[in-house]
């Protein structure tokens, strides 16, 4: 009506048609662009799935803030509905904190403990104290503590931790059979180093609680005794503190981040591993400071993908950086497989039984089998679960194959839980020896002293 | 375009019928036109919105929603994956083994006897042979007599998931004593004989073990639904040197009354020698599946008094071998109540804080329960005899209740009896072994080793 009066009746026309067309072209932009990001995503300018879970979030947010008693009392409420069916219970709503978590001041800088100085001295003197407790069981045998463990938390996976379970009934077997103590760890010491930093505080922890203790073992929860009979040869490393499956060149000369593996080790109970331990830790703490240790190490070692430092890489920068301070006590040990990667080792499984037998520890028989990647407890692994899973229950059997045989017995093929006889029970049991020698092996002889 | 033709059309139409006067018609002609074009136009706006909103709505909800579910999909995939995998492993079906279907054993006939082996007479002449022989390997350490303890589970995975933690929590918190005793720890997860299934399995296991290691003094069966609470107290073995079976229960409920729960087979301990072995040979006949143990579970039902009708358990088996051949076996079996080498859960799961406040860990009584034993709890199935949420939170209870023990060494304590996580209770020092002086009990429990046979 305006622009009729300013221009005359066919440019007003005109005009209104040209704004129709504009605002019909207007909307069509609109929705050629609202389609092709919700198809293809408009990165930085975000998602339509992005934008739904920003305001869910944002509601989730401001009903959490106005809401917190309500939840507790909504739990309270609940519990009037009574069920004897497990699979309706949400285990998760069991656990209750009921002391608020300890505030680190972040201007510290990140240390495991006090700085010891004189542990050899203290602990040479506490054994002389306590000689019922010697650090060598026998001659040439150190008293030995195996550490694993998992989160004290029900697993994501709903078959983690039945795997768990399994893994560690075959490190007992092993254990009991060589000897060693085991020390399951489900409890996390220190919030800054959780994950798979978490070993450090426990490890230093175990050390200076136990000084009878000559070694250490740190084994993965997800690494499995596949040799029963394999017994490290102790001998070789009295001159070493720090053991672990590894190469030389590729860890001094190449620096390639999986140069060694930290899922399977042995440490002294000295000053030296205190002091290593110091050295090591320094890049663990959750946060800012792993994520930038994890730039540096990814710049600095070979191969090495892109994530927040983990303990592994840090040991391989560690030793390489500093390598006259530390290099003389570390053994890289490569004749047998302290840690085997499992990937080259599963599907062989078969062979080794036809060709060799227990005891070797080595590519003929590998000691431990290790699931990198697999994450069983988890979510998403590195690898496809179902392959993860039946490799696990075959080097589970093929493990405890060498346990049943002692007691006559064998799994009916590497996938089965079933069990098969191989020995007929006998009236005279003490003529059976096994074909291994595990029920009385030497290794595990006590030695009595004259009474 | 096409309204601008429709509005024209209107206009031409709305020019015919007029009566009134030419002026005030033109003038309410004009006014009916601009209202009927504004009306026209507002109508094809109002429709051009809807149209576009319309189809805004479908592209965003088509776009969002897909997107939504292609994230779900995903977990889907894999939540079906694991699924499948679980049921496959569960079923335990083996593609490799010809005979897997076939390899049904069948059941005994009520003729038929079963036989867990052999007979052996002579096993306590020839373990003492064998233990001279073998010096290395003696039945008393330190002045202690050897133990094995003995537990298990199913081999497969649970009904549910939150039965398998629960397992390797009891695991761990079987580990955590046999260490602080030097007791060594068997755990099965094998059926040896496919007959004797169920809680009968420990029967062929024990008589396995007690043969294959000669140097075991004792063996201690242990259920998987059972947990230690108190950490320092130490079984008096002394006082069973005439015996040959320990097991909690009450002599009054097992002879006067005789109670199916007068004792208690989840936690016993059992000497190696040729008694045993004969009393394990007595008691299995009441095992085999199938209508053998149906049928004794009716003898049991009707001879022991608030016994459920099931069929055959090896407890109620025991019990009633016990009161019907009374003089053969009873003066070789120490009933013990005077700690709680059993302690059914219910009663005491509730003061851990009280016990906490009041008394200390070593007296292995109603004070501080020895071993506190989720009888009827059954978490590994999918139903148990009680609400899941008590059993659950009681056996979480307990659990911390012992590994609040076991950690006090290293100077840290669970944040409540339900809490996963820990606290600090003893700052770091640099002279730590005060403290393990102190703190380790073990060093107060000192021997010699030798022989005692």
């Amino acid at each position: 009506m305006v622009l009729e009066r300013c221009f005359g009746q066919r440019r007003s026309r005109q005009f209104h048609r040209i704004l129709r067309n504009g605002k019909l072209t207007l909307l069509c932009l609109v929705l050629t662009v609202v389609v092709l990001r919700g198809n293809l995503g408009a990165g930085k300018f975000g998602t339509p799935e992005q934008d739904l879970m920003e305001i869910r979030e944002t509601f989730s947010h401001y009903r959490k803030r106005a809401e917190p008693r309500r939840v507790l009392e909504e739990v309270s409420a609940e519990e009037e509905k009574v069920s004897n069916n497990y699979a309706e219970f949400d285990i998760n709503k069991l656990f209750v904190d009921e002391e608020s978590e300890e505030k680190k001041d972040p201007n510290l800088e990140y240390s495991l403990g006090p700085k010891i100085s004189d542990w050899d001295e203290q602990r040479g003197e506490w054994l002389k104290k306590n000689p019922n407790f010697p650090n060598f069981v026998q001659p040439n045998k150190p008293r030995v503590l195996l550490v694993t463990g998992s989160a004290p938390k029900p697993c994501e996976n709903p078959v983690g931790d039945h795997y768990l379970l399994k893994a560690i009934k075959n490190k007992v077997d092993y254990c009991r059979l060589h000897g060693i103590e085991v020390f399951y760890n489900m409890a996390l010491l220190d919030a800054e180093m959780a994950g798979f930093w978490a070993k450090l505080p426990l490890i230093r922890k175990l050390l200076l609680s136990h000084p009878e203790v000559e070694f250490l073992w740190w084994m993965d929860s997800d690494a499995m005794f596949t040799d029963m009979v394999f017994e490290i040869p102790w001998k070789r490393y009295e001159d070493r503190n720090l053991v672990m499956h590894g190469w030389n060149e590729m860890v001094y000369d190449e620096k390639n981040w999986i140069g060694l593996n930290t899922g399977s080790f042995l440490l002294r109970n000295c000053q030296w591993s205190l002091d290593m331990l110091d050295a090591w830790a320094p890049m663990g703490p959750k946060g800012k400071i792993r994520d930038e240790a994890g730039k540096i190490l990814t710049r600095e070692l070979k191969g090495r993908p892109v994530f927040e430092a983990d303990d592994q890489s840090a040991m391989v920068y560690l030793l390489v950086s500093q390598r006259d301070k530390w290099a003389e006590k570390v053994y890289l040990e490569n004749h047998y497989y302290l840690h085997g990667y499992w990937g080259i080792l599963v599907d062989h499984y078969e062979e080794y039984i036809k060709n060799y037998h227990p005891g070797f520890g080595d590519h003929r028989w590998p000691l431990v089998t290790h699931f990198v990647g697999c994450k069983p407890c988890g979510k998403f692994g590195d690898y496809p679960v179902e392959r993860c899973l039946k490799q696990m229950d075959r080097a589970f059997n093929f493990g405890d194959n060498q346990i049943l045989q002692m007691y006559g017995f064998t799994h009916k093929s590497l996938a089965s839980r079933r069990v098969k006889r191989t020995r007929n029970e006998t009236s005279t049991p003490l003529e059976d020896k096994d074909d291994l020698g595990l029920l009385h092996p030497a290794f595990k002889a006590v030695k009595v002293s004259s009474a | 375009m096409g309204l601008e033709f429709f509005t024209a059309q209107k206009r031409g139409s709305a020019q015919l019928p007029s009566t009134t006067t030419p002026k005030t018609a033109a003038r309410s002609v004009a006014a009916g036109r601009t209202r009927n074009r504004s009306v026209l136009k507002t109508f094809n706006n109002i429709k051009i919105t809807i149209l576009c909103g319309f189809v805004t709505i479908l592209v965003l909800r088509g776009t969002i929603g897909l997107g939504n579910y292609s994230t779900e999909t995903e977990d889907q995939t894999l939540a079906e994956e694991i699924n499948r995998i679980l049921a496959e492993i569960r079923s335990d079906h083996d593609p490799n083994d010809p005979n897997d279907q076939f390899d049904q054993q069948h059941d005994l006939s009520l003729n038929e006897t079963y036989s867990l082996g052999p007979k052996i007479e002579s096993w306590d002449e020839d373990r003492k042979i064998w233990l001279d022989r073998n010096p290395d390997f003696p039945n008393y350490v330190n002045g202690k007599p050897r133990i094995l303890l003995v537990t298990g589970s199913p081999p497969g995975p649970c009904d549910n998931p939150i039965g398998d933690h629960y397992l390797l929590k009891a695991v761990k918190n079987k580990i955590d004593y046999c260490r602080l005793h030097g007791i060594e720890i068997v755990y099965n997860m094998a059926h040896l004989d496919m007959e004797l299934a169920g809680y009968w399995a420990k029967l062929p296991l024990i008589r396995k073990l007690m043969l294959a290691h000669p140097e075991v003094e004792w063996i201690w069966w242990m259920d998987s639904d059972a947990l230690f609470t108190d950490m320092v107290f130490e079984i008096p073995y002394g006082k069973y040197n005439e015996y040959n079976m320990v097991i909690h229960g009450y002599p009054d409920l097992l002879y006067n009354q005789k109670s199916w729960i007068a004792l208690n087979t989840g936690s016993f301990l059992f000497r190696n020698c040729q008694w045993s072995l004969d009393l394990l040979d007595v008691w299995a006949p009441m095992g085999p599946k199938g209508p053998i143990r149906d049928e004794a579970g009716k003898i049991l039902t009707a001879n022991l008094k608030g016994r459920p009708a099931f069929e055959a358990d090896d407890q109620s088996a025991l019990i009633y071998l016990l009161i019907s051949q009374k003089d053969t076996w009873m003066n070789k079996v120490f009933v013990e109540n005077s700690y709680y080498l059993h302690g059914y859960w219910a009663g005491l799961v509730d003061q851990y804080e009280e016990m906490n406040e009041k008394y200390h860990p070593g007296l292995g009584d109603e004070r501080w329960p020895f071993v506190t034993h989720f009888v009827g709890c059954k978490p590994c199935g999918s139903y148990g005899d009680y609400p899941v949420e008590r059993c659950l939170k009681s056996m979480e209870r307990a659990f911390n209740f012992a590994d609040n023990q076991v950690i006090k060494l290293y100077g840290f304590r669970h944040r409540g009896l339900l809490s996963p996580k820990i606290k600090r209770i003893r700052n770091e020092t640099v002279t730590p072994l005060e403290y393990v002086d102190q703190y380790d009990f073990r060093h107060s429990v000192q021997g010699e080793v030798g022989s005692n046979s």
